[in-house]
């Protein structure tokens, strides 16, 4: 166990007893006269840790278990087994100097206050990080700069758009400059453009200040854009803890090849799967190691205008790692 | 120390929100205006028929009408709101962000939300408790304001220990705000002295909702009817819900991070 | 016809199943209409104590029973509307139900009387509990006990179609509460839930004889505990229905007025 680890996870577990009942007034009222309990295994044995000054983006389909962690790992829910460290601290004992070091930032959950300037709910959160006012200057300028906050701070929460809000919400949860920031599902709901900018900012404020950041997302940008190592987690499960083009190496068996032919007429389904076909580019896919043969054939046999030998998307990747799982 | 300024700030913060809405100050002050018009009529109904009731002078009622509408004021200017926020919380998940702030929890949710324009209320309170004790003629001793002040602040533990022990119900049930609503619908009950009323409500309305904590005890205490044990059980009551209440607390933000996904 | 059968039969599944859900703001509700009579009901009980036993020639017995039924006949004739519609026009959810082909006031009906229904038991219960507890005294009369129940009709409707129309100033401000103070203040004085509206000075009377106030809640009460001549009571039927007719003209013209002003604003 590297004790330079920011986070530190052995063997984590996480169960929850869940009351079952189906819907129906009958059921409602056999509810009330017998309970029916079931075991869900939220998190079942996982281990990983992180470095100082990283950043991973941590996969899952909904329900696979990654807001589990990430509260385990803030202190907010207690592990049913297993051993847990951030920073030196164990997190769900909530030691006064551990919270002050990390942060937690929810899409689409707010921890500004909706009726005031967001200027004000930072003050509020610098009173209770006890952030020294020169500090908390420079901190603010800082992120006013890089999320462009400027005409924003004095407008009441209600009145920003979701992305504006997004932008301040990020900023407050970084007021005392925490050395771990977990984010979970930052740029849900946000347009493309919005997206891209937090993107950037979380970038550039991990560059500034080596904080460790802990991400989970649904967009494949967000991940490929940040992250070079990713951890997959499915049914509390860890499939794949490694760097994002292992991920690739390893669970493809194919590659798609684009083939330029000015049109959609001709039969390819000989060359390999035929994906899609549109303004003449055909979309193939086939074995790695049939690559080199069927590009060679595709040359000799067509007047091809254009030809890309690319790696699947990382979307179709992950998801059939998930699919694999489940067989 | 550190209470005093996060309390400071909070408030600081809650009522800037709300003074750029001068018009909610306006048709506030008109509702507490009709209500304490409506309460005040009532009472004119009554003494037209009789100068005493069971002992209690018109303005000794006036005068806990007075104090009624204050502590009615201060309830839902500090607790109400913090209390009904902390129940949305609960629901909506947002409490992890103030389980995530190295801050007492209970602090940092009982100051979260301050409803200023409620100050009406306490003034036009203390606004009729100060004439009906100018035309009671009463020498109000320092022993008796003492009393009273001391009446306040156990009978503002006392509520406060109460509405926080209701809202922590919000960590296993679901409709919890509507349990909140039991303390205003009976509270209605201390604008009479609580000793009108039979025992087992006189009971109800001192041990299970605490309205007479909070209105007839201080009310006594500047009447100069109230017996130091009294007092001293109010203060026994306080001391003992605010260990209770924080108990219940800490079981329910323990079960709320055993159980939440 | 058939078509409203449907909805207030719908309207009733759907209160229903709230309910069940909802069990806790049920008792709560039951437990603020119980309190607010029985506080006058032990007010003046004390003051017929100071005053030699009865005052205005109701004895204590007299304001138990005045109280009780009281409390009875508002939970029967109680409406909520006015908060509803606040509700919905704040959340939203007004629009979708502008957008069905009926008349929205018919489900609110079916579920104002559902959820009677439902509470009407507990509230006998807890009359009856009192009654034990008070020893009220009733001169029931044979013609007022039959009356009661179209008069006690007759009030729900009246009150029911005057708050709603009240309901409607949600559409053009979203500060109803103060209205709803307003309203709320004067009817506990004039509708007699504060002093039998016999104990109030002339000139009070006078004004609640002329508003709707007393033909909801005072009226029927009255008339149960024995305390009108038949000309008295027939007046008063007089008078609710004539509240009745009013009541149903606002409502049309201000929902006509209302539709117009929300659909404006661009709902």
């Amino acid at each position: 166990m590297a004790t330079s680890s920011a986070v530190q996870i052995r063997d984590l577990h996480k169960t929850y007893i869940v009351p079952e009942r189906e819907g129906g007034v009958r059921a409602a009222l056999a509810s009330l006269v017998r309970r029916r309990k079931q075991e869900v295994r939220a998190v079942d044995g996982i281990s990983f840790d992180l470095s100082p000054g990283e950043i991973v983006g941590f996969l899952g389909p909904n329900g696979a278990g990654k807001t589990t962690t990430l509260k385990m790992l803030s202190g907010l829910l207690h592990p049913t087994a297993g051993e847990l460290k951030v920073l030196g601290y164990v997190p769900w004992k909530r030691d006064r100097d551990f919270l002050r070091q990390i942060t937690l930032v929810m899409g689409q959950r707010n921890q500004l206050v909706w009726d005031i300037p967001p200027i004000d709910s930072f003050d509020l959160n610098r009173a209770v990080y006890r952030v020294p006012p020169a500090d908390y200057r420079r901190t603010l300028d800082e992120l006013t700069e890089l999320l462009e906050l400027g005409p924003l701070l004095k407008k009441p929460v209600r009145n920003l758009s979701l992305g504006e809000r997004m932008k301040c919400e990020m900023a407050a949860a970084l007021l005392h400059r925490p050395q771990v920031v977990f984010l979970d599902e930052p740029t849900i709901g946000l347009d493309v453009t919005m997206q891209r900018r937090i993107r950037g900012f979380i970038a550039e404020y991990n560059r500034r200040h080596g904080a460790t950041v802990l991400l989970t997302s649904h967009y494949m940008a967000d991940v490929v854009a940040l992250c070079r190592r990713v951890i997959i987690i499915h049914h509390g499960r860890l499939l794949f803890d490694g760097d994002l083009a292992n991920l690739v190496e390893r669970f493809t068996a194919h590659k798609t090849i684009v083939v330029a032919l000015g049109d959609c007429g001709a039969d390819l389904s000989s060359y390999g799967e035929v994906v899609s076909c549109t303004d003449g580019n055909v979309t193939l896919r086939v074995p790695k190691a049939e690559t080199a043969r069927v590009t060679g054939r595709l040359l000799a046999d067509f007047p091809v205008m254009d030809l890309t030998v690319e790696d699947p998307p990382i979307e179709e990747v992950i998801d059939r790692v998930f699919r694999e799982e489940h067989s | 120390m550190r209470f005093l300024r996060l309390l400071f700030v909070f408030w600081r913060v809650g009522i800037l929100g709300e003074l750029s809405y001068r018009s909610n100050f306006f048709f506030h002050l008109l509702e507490s205006v009709l209500e304490l018009g409506t309460a005040l009529a009532g009472l004119a109904v009554v003494f037209s028929y009789t100068s005493t009731l069971a002992g209690w002078r018109p303005d000794e009622i006036v005068a806990l009408v007075g104090i009624y509408f204050l502590v009615s004021g201060a309830i839902r200017m500090v607790i109400q709101p913090s209390m009904e926020r902390l129940i949305e919380g609960v629901h909506e998940g947002t409490l992890d962000f103030t389980l995530t702030k190295p801050a007492d929890a209970q602090l940092l949710v009982s100051i979260q939300r301050v409803e200023i324009w409620n100050i009406t209320d306490i003034a036009l309170g203390a606004g009729v408790l100060t004439v009906a004790l100018v035309r009671l003629g009463a020498n109000v001793e320092v022993r008796e304001a003492a009393a009273f002040a001391a009446a306040l602040v156990a009978g503002g533990i006392i509520v406060y220990s109460f509405w926080l022990m209701l809202a922590t119900l919000a960590f296993w049930f679901v409709r919890v705000e509507n349990m909140l609503q039991i303390f205003s619908s009976m509270y209605e009950a201390g604008r009479w002295p609580v000793s009108f009323y039979p025992r087992w409500l006189r009971f109800m309305l001192t041990f299970l909702i605490p309205v007479a904590f909070a209105t007839t005890v201080p009310a006594q205490a500047l009447a100069g009817r109230l017996t130091w044990q009294t007092l001293a059980g109010a203060f026994a009551l306080a001391a003992g819900l605010a260990v209770v209440s924080r108990v219940f607390w800490r079981i329910g933000v323990r079960r709320y991070s055993s159980a939440s996904s | 016809m058939r078509g409203l059968a449907v909805i207030y039969v719908q309207q009733f599944k759907v209160t229903m199943a709230s309910f069940i859900q909802y069990r806790a703001a049920l008792v709560i509700w039951l437990i603020g209409h119980v309190l607010e009579p029985l506080i006058y009901l032990v007010v003046w009980s004390t003051v017929t104590r100071s005053t030699g036993g009865s005052v205005g020639g109701f004895t204590a017995a007299d304001f138990a029973a005045y109280f009780i039924v009281l409390m009875i006949v508002n939970h029967m004739t109680y409406t909520w509307i006015m908060y509803e519609y606040e509700y919905r026009v704040r959340q939203g959810t007004l629009s979708p139900d502008l957008l069905r082909p009926v008349h929205p006031i018919h489900s609110d009906i079916a579920d104002n009387l559902t959820s009677k229904m439902i509470t009407l038991p507990g509230m006998l219960a807890i009359a009856v509990s009192l009654g034990f507890i008070f020893r009220p005294v009733l001169h029931p009369v044979p013609w007022a006990l039959a009356a009661f129940v179209p008069v006690v009709l007759l009030a729900f409707l009246v009150r029911f179609f005057v708050e709603w129309t009240l309901a409607l100033a949600a559409f053009w401000t979203i500060r109803t509460s103060a209205l709803n103070q307003m309203y709320y203040m004067a009817m506990l004085f004039f509708s007699g839930q504060i002093a039998p509206l016999e104990l109030l000075p002339h000139p009070l009377r006078a004004i609640a004889f002329v508003l709707p106030f007393r033909w909801t809640i005072g009226f029927p009460t009255e008339l149960l505990i024995g305390r009108l001549t038949p000309a008295q009571a027939l007046t008063g039927v007089g008078m609710q229905l004539a509240w009745l007719a009013v009541g149903l003209l606002l409502m049309r013209v201000v929902w006509r007025a209302g539709l117009k002003a929300y659909t404006a604003v661009g709902a």
